[in-house]
């Protein structure tokens, strides 16, 4: 075996490292969880668009998925990060630079833009598989057009999409550890800082490692009772 | 316009060329490991199936970021020195996406219905025979545009490896931005590269679907 | 009860319905039959509103379908239809199908829809099954509770896309003396079928519709008897063996 090298666990717990993963695990949260309001009302919205009768709205949304979907997310943060004052003109670009926490505002959006091109494209996808006469069924009876989608189709497609967005939201957790790359003092980073101080950098990403199998174990555990609680009986869920 | 672009054009265009480099190594590695990762997933012995499940279900739910991390700090203990950020993000991407490449893989042997594999013995072909000209032929047609698409996710992921100093497309552009300040064409130039490229990818998934779905 | 006057359809440039004229009676069964794509389905579509036409019209008991003024909503809740596919909302029971439009359409109090519903339900076989799920049903029972959630609106004419395609053979049965059951109840009926039997036993005119057009039409014997149109015939060897 190599290098000799001495395991210091420690490093996990002791101060003031632990309050570095405990606050980077406060910050992954809020990430993640501000930033899926985000997609998941831009995503429902976008999604909605794209399958509307409006050929210039579903144009809107088909290019926002395709330009969202097509760069990745770490280009993406550093053009709102870096440019993205810029594009405000000299005179704004000063004051929003000198905004405390840019960064975590600019990482917030990103991740839910980006997030919610994914949210769409599932969206697009649950209502594309329920059939056109099943909207004919639902008006046949007499319903009228917000009845029907209010009743029959929404709830409907609800169920088709929620395994999609489940593994969406498990993974907002997991990119929002990209928004380390502009400074944002998230789980990943706080891993990484603890190995600029101490040199147990494997300690402390295998710690981190483990904190996103805890969150993710807990998401999915959540997840799991709420599709339980609208299953439709009979049909085979995922 | 386009003068902090231009004007590094050569140091922007080699930090693409690792960039590619990376990507290609990633999948040459990645999709072989893949497909053992794939078989393991539907091995029927035990031994096989727990631990690659773990291994998959472990990685999945670690931020890509952090496995680059990972293997960043857990190499040199491994060999003994310290490794470059190209061969040391080569692993951690073979790793990481040999996870992605065996559940497409499983998903697509789960496609194919038993009533089709029955379909082939019931007309006399042999196991390899039913294996060769029915499984693998059908399993393969309904990945491919899967296994294109996780491609394309492994080109745009290699950006990544901007964290352990490996200087690619994105760093590059960093490094041009912290001299010169022109953020907006700096990155929307590295925006429109990934953009493109991604696009015609994504284009030739698609066709590889439509004519799945026309050939019934 | 249904008038259509030189009813014409497109889908772009594609015609889909030819200069479809046709008289249904109060009371009438009315049968439809023809290869796929011959515009059969279209046509019970732009019945009740569904889809729209471009030239003709169309009157369901005196009131113009294509008519900016008619209110379709209200149109619909007199024209019962059943689908190929059942298309059961699938996260309700079968009670809850059945239930949901005269609640929300009709605003009734739900213990009077429910009420109403497992008469229904009980005239249709399967009172048993009232809060089964539909993916916890057989074909020929999903298509009943599809009858049923229809009726409950009391429709003055029901269509049938294709009633029975989609069910197994032992299921068709039960479906069609249902629909046998209506019929003979005085119900006015358009059903687009390959069912010949049901056809025979009654129909009071058939119809056959090939690349957009009525091509024949007679009362049951004559249709079968002595079809003048070659394409009748050829249709007719083939599905009655």
């Amino acid at each position: 075996m190599g290098l000799a090298y001495e395991f210091d666990w420690g490093v996990l717990w002791r101060n003031p490292y632990g309050m570095y993963l405990l606050q980077g695990i406060w910050v992954t949260i809020k990430l993640g969880l501000i930033g899926w309001a985000i997609a998941l009302s831009l995503g429902v919205l976008i999604g909605t668009v794209r399958i509307s009768p409006w050929r210039w709205l579903r144009l809107i949304g088909t290019a926002y998925v395709e330009i969202f979907r097509n760069i990745p997310f770490m280009v993406q943060l550093f053009f709102w990060y870096y440019a993205g004052p810029m594009l405000f003109g000299e005179a704004l670009q000063y004051r929003i630079n000198s905004i405390i926490g840019l960064n975590y505002y600019v990482a917030i959006i990103a991740l839910g833009m980006y997030t919610a091109s994914r949210v769409a494209e599932h969206t697009r996808a649950g209502f594309s598989a329920i059939s056109r006469d099943h909207y004919y069924a639902a008006l046949s009876t007499g319903l009228t057009h917000p009845q029907m989608y209010r009743h029959v189709i929404i709830p409907y497609a609800l169920r088709i999409i929620i395994p999609p967005l489940t593994t969406e939201f498990l993974t907002i957790f997991k990119n929002s550890s990209i928004a380390m790359t502009i400074g944002v003092l998230e789980t990943t980073f706080m891993s990484y800082k603890i190995d600029s101080e101490t040199f147990h950098g494997l300690e402390s990403t295998t710690g981190a490692c483990l904190i996103y199998l805890a969150l993710g174990l807990v998401v999915v555990r959540l997840m799991g009772i709420l599709e339980s609680r609208l299953k439709i009986p009979g049909m085979i869920g995922r | 316009m386009f003068d902090a672009v231009s004007s590094n054009l050569p140091f922007l265009m080699g930090g693409f060329w690792v960039t590619v480099k990376l990507a290609f190594f990633a999948l040459a590695g990645g999709i072989p490991l893949g497909i053992l990762v794939g078989l393991g997933r539907i091995s029927r012995n035990k031994w096989v199936y727990y631990p690659v499940t773990f291994y998959v279900n472990v990685i999945r739910n670690i931020p890509l970021l952090l496995v680059i991390f990972w293997f960043y700090f857990v190499m040199p203990i491994i060999i003994g020195s310290p490794l470059d950020p190209f061969p040391s993000a080569v692993i951690s991407f073979i790793i990481f996406e040999a996870t992605y490449f065996g559940e497409i893989l499983r998903a697509g042997y789960q496609s194919v219905s038993k009533g089709q594999i029955e379909a082939g013995y019931s007309t006399g072909l042999t196991y390899v025979q039913t294996t060769r000209y029915i499984l693998i032929p059908i399993a393969l047609r309904r990945m491919l545009p899967s296994m294109i698409t996780q491609s394309i996710v492994t080109y745009q992921d290699t950006c990544l490896a901007f964290v352990i100093g490996l200087p690619e497309f994105v760093r590059r552009a960093r490094i041009v931005d912290t001299l010169e300040v022109r953020s907006i064409q700096l990155f929307g130039f590295v925006a429109i590269v990934f953009f493109i490229t991604c696009y015609i990818g994504s284009v030739i998934s698609r066709r590889f679907e439509v004519r799945e779905q026309e050939g019934g | 009860m249904i008038q259509i006057k030189d009813m014409s359809k497109w889908y772009g440039d594609f015609q889909v319905l030819k200069d479809i004229t046709e008289e249904i009676k109060q009371g009438q069964t009315v049968v439809v039959c023809g290869p796929s794509g011959s515009g059969k389905s279209t046509l019970l579509r732009c019945i009740n509103g569904l889809e729209p036409f471009q030239k003709g019209e169309i009157f369901v008991d005196g009131v113009s379908v294509s008519d900016p003024a008619t209110n379709l909503y209200k149109l619909r809740t007199e024209i019962g239809m059943v689908f190929q596919r059942f298309e059961l909302y699938p996260h309700m029971t079968a009670i809850q199908n059945i239930t949901l439009a005269p609640m929300k359409a009709r605003s009734k109090p739900r213990k009077e829809a429910e009420a109403k519903a497992m008469e229904l339900l009980q005239r249709v076989g399967i009172p048993d099954k009232a809060h089964e799920y539909p993916a916890n049903l057989s074909g020929g029972q999903q298509q009943r509770v599809a009858i049923a959630r229809s009726l409950v609106m009391e429709p003055k004419i029901m269509m049938f896309d294709e009633p029975t395609s989609a069910l197994d053979p032992e299921m068709i049965k039960e479906v069609l003396d249902v629909m046998i059951g209506l019929s003979k109840g005085g119900m006015t009926m358009i059903v687009v079928t390959h069912e010949m039997g049901f056809a025979r036993e009654v129909s009071d005119e058939i119809i056959f519709m090939d690349e957009g057009m009525i091509i024949e039409r007679g009362t049951d014997i004559s249709f079968f008897q002595k079809p003048k149109n070659p394409r009748t015939k050829e249709f007719l060897d083939k599905i009655l063996i």
